[in-house]
């Protein structure tokens, strides 16, 4: 059976990724917030993927 | 004139989820080696996987949408939906009905119906179940097509043809197991993709301190206005929010929709079943924090004179466009994307929610129950498929028809709750009463209805009801829904005891593992208390006090 964790993990970590380029590379502002919100959310979910991807190398049984 | 205006990058994430989506259903299509497997998913899912399903099948796009528009329009009180309306019955499902439901290897909830009572029991439940999860589906794909169009300028027909194409891709593939696996990626996207907004928000109309200072204080109260229905805007009283919401609608939901018991049927075991929608309380518990406090934000912050202000609509606002204007406010081109495919993620778990649940009653209660019974399992995977595809193109049909006639979803709707209405009263008798019968249930469930609709008859909310006579007048609609859920309720208990009294039960063998009495309950000794379903609700329970504590 296909192990969830590893399409979650892949999928927030590519998307996460790319919001982190373009937070860094581009800043993109919305009208009524000064903070860099794409790298800052892309961060947490490059982390939230990395630990799916993780846990399911670590086999754990789920 | 859409309100959001998207970048490539946005697109990327939208095209990325839908890859990954269709990829698992493609993944999965090797595991669907029988009907079983595509309908209820072989009683294979691990418990983390389930909980969130069961959790994200009824998390659709109304419900996020509609939960900030409620949020903006009633304040904090709107998490009783949540705190009220959905952890209690959630614990009691998992704690005392599971063993019953996963202990009678019943494969859908109509089919438990005929273990306990009868044929006609069953009939009724399948056949209001089946036209009402079409309904809501098309319902759900009618909002999407509108809401794209409104804050996107997407054309209504490519949405919804868009959604219900991929929708159907991925349930045809790997079934039940395909749906659910879905709806955990969703879930997670959902929180991710609309938490960064409540945060955003909430700092910026300046905390929830400065948030109390700007509204009212029935806005920011969830009890301290509820004894009396005049001073809440929501229009309702104690024993209405807790009798009606908190009893009889929540376990009605919760403890007897096929959509949700059918993810916790999917656990590879019966502690696995029982922990289902325990676990998955204290994600439910947490959701107002994600879905309600953006709309609280949105209307502190159109009262502070940030720049940001709801929609006028009439006299007041268009609370409905609160989360996307927020959207709009808070979230640059990336973080848009995401939030955009959260959007998107939850219509399509709540529609492959209802098409699942569909086909596995249409497939096995109806079908095979009373069209063509002795076939093999082969005949039913196929119908299972056929089932799928043409439910899916139903629900397109029946979002058509919403799109042209409003006032008949309208009067559905109205119809359908007093169909749902009574349904805990069948099943508490049911699991908990041996005496009770197949003729109490049925006429029970019946009287309950007309209860219901007499209810709604003779009172009146908001120019609602009333039709034969005017003999109360609530204050809002909400109150009256609460208050004809305690009649039909009360109306179909009383009924289904008189009569079961009056005929003949079923024999003490013949009701064995299905009620309680007559059940071996599982056995727990050794096992760790994070493991066992009850200290688990309980710890729920303690969480659930301290919430309501601290926004009292």
């Amino acid at each position: 059976m296909l192990d969830l964790r590893i399409p979650s993990g892949l999928f927030f970590f590519i998307a996460g990724l790319v919001l982190v380029i373009v937070g860094v590379t581009q800043f993109p502002h919305a009208p009524m917030t000064e903070a860099n919100v794409d790298l800052y959310t892309g961060l947490v979910m490059v982390g939230f993927g990395a630990i799916l991807l993780l846990l399911a190398k670590r086999g754990r049984p789920a | 004139m859409s309100t959001l205006h998207l970048t490539p990058v946005d697109y990327f994430i939208l095209i990325l989820y839908f890859a990954f989506v269709l990829g698992i259903g493609w993944r999965l299509r090797k595991t669907v080696t029988s009907s079983g497997a595509f309908l209820t998913a072989g009683h294979n899912v691990p418990v983390w996987i389930t909980s969130l399903a069961f959790l994200a099948a009824n998390l659709g796009a109304q419900e996020v949408v509609g939960m900030a528009a409620s949020g903006a329009k009633y304040g904090i009180m709107t998490s009783h939906f949540y705190w009220i309306g959905a952890v209690p019955a959630m614990l009691f499902v998992g704690v005392f009905m599971m063993p019953f439901y996963y202990g009678s290897k019943a494969r859908s909830v109509p089919e438990y119906l005929k273990m306990r009572f009868d044929e006609k029991t069953r009939g009724l439940n399948a056949i209001t179940f089946a036209v009402m999860t079409l309904f809501s589906s098309g319902i759900s794909m009618y909002a999407l097509g509108k809401m794209f169009q409104l804050v996107l300028g997407w054309s209504f027909d490519a949405s919804v043809l868009l959604s219900a194409v991929i929708v159907l891709a991925y349930t045809y593939l790997g079934g039940l197991t395909s749906a659910i696996y879905n709806e955990v990626l969703q879930f997670f996207l959902i929180v991710i993709g609309f938490s960064p907004l409540a945060i955003l928000s909430v700092q910026r109309a300046g905390g929830w301190s400065g948030i109390q200072q700007r509204l009212p204080d029935v806005m920011t109260h969830a009890w301290r206005y509820i004894g009396n229905s005049s001073q809440n805007p929501m229009g309702v009283e104690a024993f209405g929010l807790v009798g009606g919401l908190g009893f009889v609608l929540s376990f009605g939901y919760w403890c007897t929709d096929f959509l949700v018991i059918q993810r916790a049927m999917a656990a590879n075991s019966m502690s696995a079943a029982r922990r289902t929608p325990v676990l998955a309380a204290f994600p439910k518990m947490i959701m107002p924090f994600v879905v309600i406090l953006p709309g609280i934000a949105a209307l502190a912050l159109t009262k502070m004179g940030s720049g940001y202000s709801l929609p006028p609509k009439g006299a007041g606002y268009d609370y409905d466009q609160a989360l996307t204007t927020l959207m709009a406010q808070f979230y640059p081109s990336g973080l848009l994307g995401v939030g955009l495919t959260a959007l998107m993620a939850s219509f399509m778990s709540g529609m492959a929610g209802n098409v699942t649940a569909f086909n596995t009653v249409f497939t096995y209660d109806i079908y095979q129950g009373y069209l063509r019974p002795r076939e093999s399992d082969r005949h039913y995977l196929t119908v299972g498929r056929i089932t799928t595809v043409v439910g899916i193109a139903l629900s397109i049909a029946t979002a058509y028809l919403a799109a042209q006639f409003n006032d008949i979803m309208d009067f559905l709707q109205l119809v359908f709750g007093f169909v749902n209405a009574p349904l805990f009263a069948t099943f508490l008798l049911g699991m908990f009463w041996k005496r009770a019968t197949g003729h109490g249930a049925f006429w029970g469930l019946l009287s309950g209805t007309g209860a219901a609709a007499l209810t709604f008859c003779l009172s009146v909310a908001e120019g609602k009801g009333g039709s034969l006579a005017v003999l109360h007048n609530f204050p809002s609609q909400m109150a009256q829904n609460f208050w004809i859920a305690i009649f039909a309720f009360s109306a179909c208990l009383l009924v289904s005891i008189a009569i079961s009294l009056g005929t003949a039960p079923k024999s003490d063998t013949q009701l064995e593992g299905l009620v309680y009495g007559l059940t071996k309950m599982p056995h727990e000794e050794g096992v760790p208390w994070y493991l066992r379903p009850a200290p688990l609700a309980l710890v729920v329970l303690g969480c659930l006090c301290f919430l309501n504590v601290i926004f009292l």
